[in-house]
């Protein structure tokens, strides 16, 4: 039975404000085409598993996989959809070939945000009987989130703007993404305000797309690529549901996971270890609060280091070269798009935002207002055993 | 002791707009200006599907041919329904009772779900009836479902 497990194959979409010219079947299938052609593997005869990343609300069907399953590659076979952020179907793609029962998985996510409204959607995220009612979206929670970081550790409203000059600089680069700009801080600093702290610029934009992945056990990758993006660690953790029960200038759930990801990687010290990190800045803050919480920097240093240009792409610790979210990302697909930029960094595979010599990377996804959900996975050029890291820790 | 139940009624629904995709974006709009109706067919198993869409599952390829296809076919199964079913277009109840059947159109592989302009009477309608699609007039139609007006017996009734 395997014990290693890697991405053999990425592909996405270009992400854009609206694709009226297709429905999410036709969507999902210019990313799944891409990354069949890649690797030259055919899903009726190399496929044993497909996995798919969607929300019902966001797709208006309920179990938003059922109307896919014919380009994934679910006909009359196995399909399993996640209704989580897209990096948690990597984490459950790792675990179902870890298993035993599957040797390569199809993954995808997808979603159309143009369909529909994105804070009417968001809104029923929120307990109906509780506060629902007062119209929350995750826009007004994150901004309550950004106020209460901020205030706490004394981060810098241009601190967090220095996020959006990098991550939207650094999407320019990135052909899939479709919000990339020069602008300057007084720009950024100077954007429509949405809810007070977050502007118009500090929110990932609507966008529709899809990100297909191939992964498959250490057997099967090595006859379908030589430069795999090798699983080195998961890590999965949920919050509280209710805002009230967590102090929001924390991050325990990401703190938690990234833990567990670590230590199946036998990561101890992450600032030196890791070389790259794409995580989910859905909103500028979050980049900072994340790399926090994912042990990158102490508590509070975040705003220092992004603008002293150490997460730059030139800088020691490159964070989302790839643009980021802000950079025009989907929800729900996002998660998947991180890990497919990181897998990507590593297999070298990364065109024009290729970073040098990235042994080690982190991918970060999160779904729920401010983060509730968490996973991490890390990503390495050489194979590690995970049963047995596993194991010994616990 | 009495107990007094609460609930918070909430009002907004969730609007979209679906991108019928280019695939059934030919179908409805053959269907509208030339009321005509199209399958596409696999190049590998040769299955003529309706509606029309990006892949064969069976096959995992892209479809191929597009196939016009004869507007009269075969009742392949029907209910005479008695639930007033909301019609999700204008939320109003369907007058019970009406019809649904499934019908295979001559030269295709799959059925297409639609009403049946029959006499609410088991002994009028069967399976294995042969049908013909009956379309609203070409200044009506819209470029929907609805521009099937319904399927209407052939010789029979
Ligand atoms: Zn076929």
């Amino acid at each position: 039975m395997t014990d290693r497990v890697a991405i053999v194959g990425v592909a996405q979409t270009r992400f854009s404000p609206k694709r009226a010219d297709v429905n999410v079947g036709e969507l999902a299938y210019e990313a799944i085409e891409q990354v069949l052609q890649q690797t030259g593997l055919e899903i009726g005869r190399d496929i044993d598993n497909s996995i798919s990343c969607s929300h019902d609300i966001w797709d208006g069907q309920t179990i938003s996989d059922i109307g896919i399953t014919d380009v994934i590659g679910g006909h009359l076979r196995n399909e399993e959809k996640m209704a989580m952020d897209g990096s948690t179907a990597a984490y459950y793609a790792t675990i179902g070939i870890l298993s035993g029962e599957f040797d390569c998985t199809l993954l995808l996510a997808h979603t159309k945000m143009s369909q529909t409204d994105r804070n009417i959607v968001n809104n029923t995220a929120f307990d109906p009987i509780y506060t629902r009612m007062l119209g929350f979206d995750f826009t007004t929670a994150a901004a309550l989130q950004a106020r209460r970081y901020m205030s706490v550790y004394g981060i810098t409203e241009e601190q967090v703007a220095r996020v959006v000059l990098k991550n939207l600089s650094n999407a320019r680069l990135n052909p899939v993404m479709h919000n990339g700009r020069d602008l300057s801080l007084d720009e950024i600093l100077a954007a429509p305000l949405i809810a007070d702290p977050l502007r118009a610029l500090d929110l990932a934009p609507d966008s529709d797309g899809a990100v297909a992945l191939i992964m498959a056990s250490e057997e099967r990758a090595k006859q379908i690529t030589d430069h795999p993006a090798w699983i080195l660690g998961i890590g999965s953790c949920y919050d509280a549901h209710y805002l009230g029960d967590r102090d929001l200038a924390d991050c325990m759930a990401l703190e938690k996971a990234a833990a567990m990801a670590y230590r199946m990687a036998g990561i101890n010290d992450p600032r030196r270890q890791v070389d790259l990190v794409e995580l989910g800045d859905e909103f500028s803050y979050q980049e900072l609060l994340w790399l926090e919480g994912l042990g990158l920097c102490k508590r509070g240093e975040a705003g220092c280091i992004t603008a002293e240009g150490l997460t730059a792409r030139s800088g020691e610790l490159p964070v989302n070269p790839s643009g980021g979210l802000l950079g025009g990302v989907p929800a729900n697909v996002a998660g998947l798009n991180r890990v497919a930029e990181a897998a990507n960094q590593v297999m070298g595979r990364a065109g024009e935002v290729q970073i040098k010599d990235v042994e080690i990377a982190v991918a970060q996804g999160h779904s729920g207002f401010c983060g509730q959900h968490q996973c991490v996975i890390v990503l390495g050029r050489e194979p590690r055993s995970l049963s047995a890291s596993a194991g010994r820790s616990r | 002791m009495e107990i007094e139940f609460v609930n918070i009624p909430m009002v907004v629904d969730v609007p979209y707009r679906f991108a019928a995709g280019s695939y059934m974006a030919r179908f409805l709009i053959e269907l509208r200006d030339n009321g005509k109706f199209f399958g596409i067919q696999c190049p590998s198993c040769g299955r003529v599907q309706m509606p029309p869409r990006i892949v064969c599952a069976a096959c995992h390829i892209k479809n191929g041919e597009w196939i016009e296809l004869s507007p009269t076919g075969t009742l392949m199964g029907f209910s005479i329904v008695h639930l007033p079913l909301t019609d999700p277009t204008t939320g109003l109840p369907h007058k019970t009772p009406y019809t649904y059947g499934i019908v295979r159109l001559d030269g295709a592989y799959s059925t297409i779900e639609h009403f049946i302009d029959v006499e609410p009477d088991i002994q009028k309608v069967r399976v294995g009836m042969r049908v013909r699609a009956i379309l609203r007039p070409r200044e009506e139609r819209t470029g929907d479902l609805n521009d099937i007006l319904h399927f209407a017996p052939i010789g029979e009734a």
